[in-house]
């Protein structure tokens, strides 16, 4: 197992839905478990269990305890900010004063526009450092990165191979180069993709794993194909095409063309990506809540353990 | 003024925004009012920005001129439509701006140029703004409707001109420049203290080429900000229609919400809004008279009966979710036009499926 895992994918898949289910059956399992959100308003801390602005404290908040089968598994969430991390990073270059005062007059910004990327690096540093202090006699077993939206996980995932190259020599230089030290090691990282069960983000799911094998040398877990629907008893009726006239036959025709558009994007997926595949059922909610994630939590482990 | 229908806004209007989060088919649903609008007799531009690679050769898009294309559609308007490079619009107003082809090249060769252009958050929200402004401003079109960057932060788009002058009147920067203007040397000035440590962390390249820059760039500033502002004079003028397009997903609503929000505080009330991918309604009734309906047929023995009226229970109960999550977003919206869609069986990225859409699109009377 990786003591680290990326969970990145395209907005709208259900990548902070995804991480949460993670979180939560990895700590039932009686894992120690820490959360880390780059973006505080994605609603982890709701959908883990506490409050809407927990996690919001620079040192976390501790959402769950006393879980699993021996009382040991726990949730940490934590958010990590560019500038929290600026700070550390300059606190441990003996610049602790100069940190303060770099923050407070914005010279933080010129800091990011002059060498774009110098956030993302210093953030995934940090998650370096987190990383270093995670493991069985550690703090935590498990650290889950709720990764950043859309398009911006290639960037962030690639801030370091840029960042050795653009910056020849000093401090941040062997920064760069020890983050892709720990990209590179399964053992410590893996970046799990979410997807859905359709033609275009299967697409993008497959293009960005191969962008991102190629450019950063990262591991990947299974790919999580969020929202598949199943309904084989249905699939069944429809196939014998003796299926009653008007509203019921069509909701029954509607569901299997559906289904079977799933199950071609999940074949899809498995074909194109070596890592394989887990599937996540669709939630009907208006909105999910710590409840739904506890019941996606149980398919996920179902799942995990039904392959392995 | 509000409208009956999208063909009303199509028919009238001079430019479309087509907002939302990522995910929600914002540029599909672009693609097919703009060939909607084509269609009757309108000559219009679509900009999109990074669309799937599928839609892109659908619309002709594979090049990477940055310039508009005449899409091959039958129509009696005109359907035109460009993929936006947010670095060559930048650096085409670096072009327009500078007074000498010296300092031009002096911007352009410059690496931090580069790193702002392609990088700067909010960068790629200018460009489109600033491509909208000068096709807003081209006699070959009528209509402009463009496709805005999946942002998390819904107002980039709007906002991003301001964001682009605050960045470059920032007063760390005026004081980079200002030892050029008081004639000292800039070795001298990177030898103070601050940037000295600066330097010593990112790297003393990078340093200079920023203090070359802003040297390079002193001059330009006065035209670029003029024009940044007729830019956002443009977008929160009455000839921008915005149009939110978003899926019955919580955090898409969420997002939907806080972006027409926004918009309304900012005087620029959201004219349309498109729900797209519905789960179909089959019937009337609910979830629980269908899950009754199932009950009655198991007594009765009649499992396959059964198993249809639960699949009808389980369908219903997604549109009931469905219309629970939509209710803040339609209580929001307030009197702009609204329209919903359903999924569709496939995946869109023909022309002939993005006209099938947008003919639903616009005949699609106003739900509430």
């Amino acid at each position: 197992m990786s003591r680290m895992l990326v969970v990145a994918g395209k907005g709208g898949v259900g990548k902070t839905t995804v991480t949460a289910a993670m979180a939560r059956a990895s700590a039932d399992l009686g894992l120690r478990v820490l959360v880390v959100t780059l973006d505080s308003r994605q609603g982890l801390g709701e959908l883990l269990g506490g409050s809407p602005d927990a996690g919001s404290e620079y040192e976390g908040t501790q959402i769950a305890s006393g879980l699993g089968p021996k009382k040991t598994g726990s949730i940490l969430l934590r958010t990590l900010t560019a500038s929290d991390a600026l700070e550390d990073y300059l606190g441990t270059q003996g610049l602790a004063r100069l940190a303060k005062r770099l923050v407070s007059t914005g010279v933080v910004d010129v800091v990011a526009s002059a060498a774009p990327g110098i956030d993302d690096l210093l953030v995934l540093g940090k998650l370096k450092h987190l990383v270093g202090i995670a493991g069985p006699e550690g703090e935590h077993d498990l650290i889950i990165v709720d990764g950043p939206a859309a398009g911006h996980a290639i960037s962030f995932l690639q801030s370091p191979a840029a960042m050795a190259k653009t910056i020849s020599g000093g401090p941040l230089h062997s920064q760069a180069n020890e983050v892709l030290a720990m990209l590179h090691d399964a053992s410590k990282c893996r970046v799990i993709m979410v997807t859905l069960p359709e033609t275009t983000p299967v697409n993008e799911l497959v293009e960005t794993t191969a962008l991102l094998a190629e450019t950063v040398g990262v591991h990947f877990g299974p790919v999580v194909i969020n929202g598949v629907d199943q309904a084989p008893e249905i699939t069944a009726l429809v196939a014998k095409d003796q299926l009653p006239e008007g509203e019921l036959g069509d909701a029954a025709r509607y569901r299997a063309s559906r289904c079977a558009m799933h199950a071609h994007a999940v074949e899809r997926v498995n074909q194109l990506v070596a890592t394989g595949s887990i599937s996540l059922p669709h939630i009907a909610s208006a909105g999910l809540s710590a409840g739904d994630i506890k019941t996606l939590a149980k398919d996920l482990s179902a799942e995990v353990s039904a392959q392995s | 003024m509000s409208k009956k229908n999208f063909r009303d806004v199509i028919s009238t209007s001079r430019i479309v925004v087509c907002c939302g989060s990522g995910g929600v088919g914002k540029t599909t649903t672009a693609a097919a009012l703009a060939m909607q609008a084509a269609e009757i007799g309108r000559r219009v531009v679509l900009i999109t920005i990074d669309p799937a690679k599928r839609l892109a050769d659908a619309l002709g898009l594979s090049d990477l001129s940055n310039e508009p294309s005449r899409v091959q559609h039958e129509c009696s308007g005109e359907l035109w439509a460009m993929m936006l490079d947010a670095r060559a619009t930048f650096d085409e107003v670096i072009r327009q701006q500078s007074r000498n082809k010296q300092q031009e090249q002096a911007i352009l060769t410059n690496p931090f140029y580069s790193n702002i252009a392609s990088r700067l958050s909010g960068s790629q929200e200018y460009m489109a703004a600033e491509k909208l402004y000068e096709l807003f401003n081209d006699d070959r079109f009528d209509l402009v409707i463009v496709d805005t960057p999946p942002t998390r932060e819904a107002l980039d788009f709007l906002e991003a001109p301001q964001k682009l002058m605050n960045f470059l009147d920032h007063r760390v920067y005026r004081w980079l420049v200002m030892p050029a203007r008081g004639g000292l040397r800039v070795l001298n000035f990177a030898a103070q203290p601050i940037l000295k440590t600066i330097g010593r962390v990112i790297g003393a390249d990078v340093l200079a080429d920023a203090i070359n820059f802003f040297q390079a760039f002193e001059g330009i500033e006065e035209g670029f900000r003029q024009r940044a502002l007729a830019v956002q004079t443009l977008l929160k003028s009455q000839d921008s229609k915005y149009v939110v397009v978003a899926s019955a997903h919580h955090d898409t609503v969420q997002e939907a919400i806080f972006f027409t929000d926004e918009l309304a505080r900012v005087g620029t009330p959201v004219t349309g809004l498109i729900i797209n991918r519905l789960q179909p309604k089959f019937g009337k009734g609910s979830a629980s008279a269908s899950i009754t309906a199932a009950r009655k047929a198991d007594k009765e023995g009649d499992t396959e009966l059964a198993a249809l009226h639960r699949n009808m229970a389980h369908l219903r109960h997604i549109m009931q979710a469905e219309e629970a999550t939509l209710k803040p977003l339609l209580d929001a919206v307030r009197s702009a036009l609204v329209v919903k869609l359903d999924q569709r069986a496939q995946d869109i990225h023909d022309l002939h499926a993005i006209a099938d859409l947008g003919r639903d699109l616009v005949a699609a009377t106003a739900t509430r």
